[in-house]
């Protein structure tokens, strides 16, 4: 599709939009309908229709393997571990309050370190699916 | 006409749910499977989200002023049911590039022929 200078020039536009748009519904999850899940999928969303435009190779200079890897992985780890910090401060597993000397500002803090996790993991799983069926070649 | 229209959300769940599982059913290629088991998760989702609506509701967020808001709890059943429907969609087709390559083709019958012959 690299022929098409319609749809390059409409991509080369709308992939930051798309990403923008992806990190304003992660951070404004806590106040309105948002939150990492939909976040991740349109923030992998963006690098798909990179990907489909310009070929998944060059999406995958930007991307490579391991770093997607790296942030399934880490976002996982950055759930658990919010959890675990609630525990280790004296509280339940996940309860945000002790994170800060205010309940409120505690509980606002967790929400946000939680989604993050949950948007890196979202995103990487998205852009790994998509870049795997991709890349697939019959032997 | 007042309840068909009142209704009208559970008429389309109806008609998706029914397309889905005909084509489920009737169709011997397995991407067009995957896409009927997809549109047929789709009605589920349209099911829950419309029982879950109250009317005049907001989204449940706690603030001043809002006393009426939506049923959170389908809402994140569908949120968790979505991400699961990826994921089944994403081993289904993992699943479906296997059997291209064992067998040569995605069509059921072909493979039931072949494997009938072995």
């Amino acid at each position: 599709m690299k022929d098409y200078l319609v749809l390059r020039v409409i991509t080369k536009l709308l992939v930051p939009f798309i990403l923008l748009f992806g990190l304003y519904v992660q951070f404004h999850g806590d106040f309105g309908p948002g939150g990492g899940f939909q976040a991740g999928v349109i923030f992998a969303a963006g690098f798909v229709l990179y990907a489909m435009v310009f070929g998944v190779a060059s999406a995958q200079r930007i991307l490579p393997e391991g770093i997607l890897r790296a942030g399934i992985a880490g976002g996982v780890l950055i759930y658990a571990s919010v959890g675990l910090l609630g525990l280790i401060l004296g509280e339940n597993y996940l309860n945000y309050s002790p994170l800060s000397h205010v309940s409120k500002e505690g509980q606002h803090l967790g929400i946000f370190l939680i989604e993050l996790g949950v948007g890196t993991t979202v995103a990487s799983v998205m852009m790994t699916v998509f870049f795997t069926f991709a890349t697939w070649r019959e032997k | 006409m007042a309840d068909f229209e009142g209704l009208y959300n559970y008429w389309i769940v109806i008609v998706l749910a029914m397309a889905g599982l005909y084509i489920v059913i009737a169709r011997g290629n397995l991407i067009k499977k995957l896409v009927g088991l997809n549109i047929f998760q789709a009605s589920v989702f349209v099911l829950y989200i419309s029982f879950s609506k109250v009317s005049g509701g907001t989204a449940p967020i706690l603030e001043k002023g809002i006393d009426v808001y939506s049923n959170p709890l389908p809402h994140v059943l569908i949120l968790t049911a979505i991400v699961v429907g990826v994921a089944t969609t994403a081993l289904g087709l993992a699943l479906v590039v296997r059997i291209r390559k064992e067998y040569g083709t995605i069509e059921e019958d072909d493979i039931h022929s072949q494997d009938e012959s072995m």
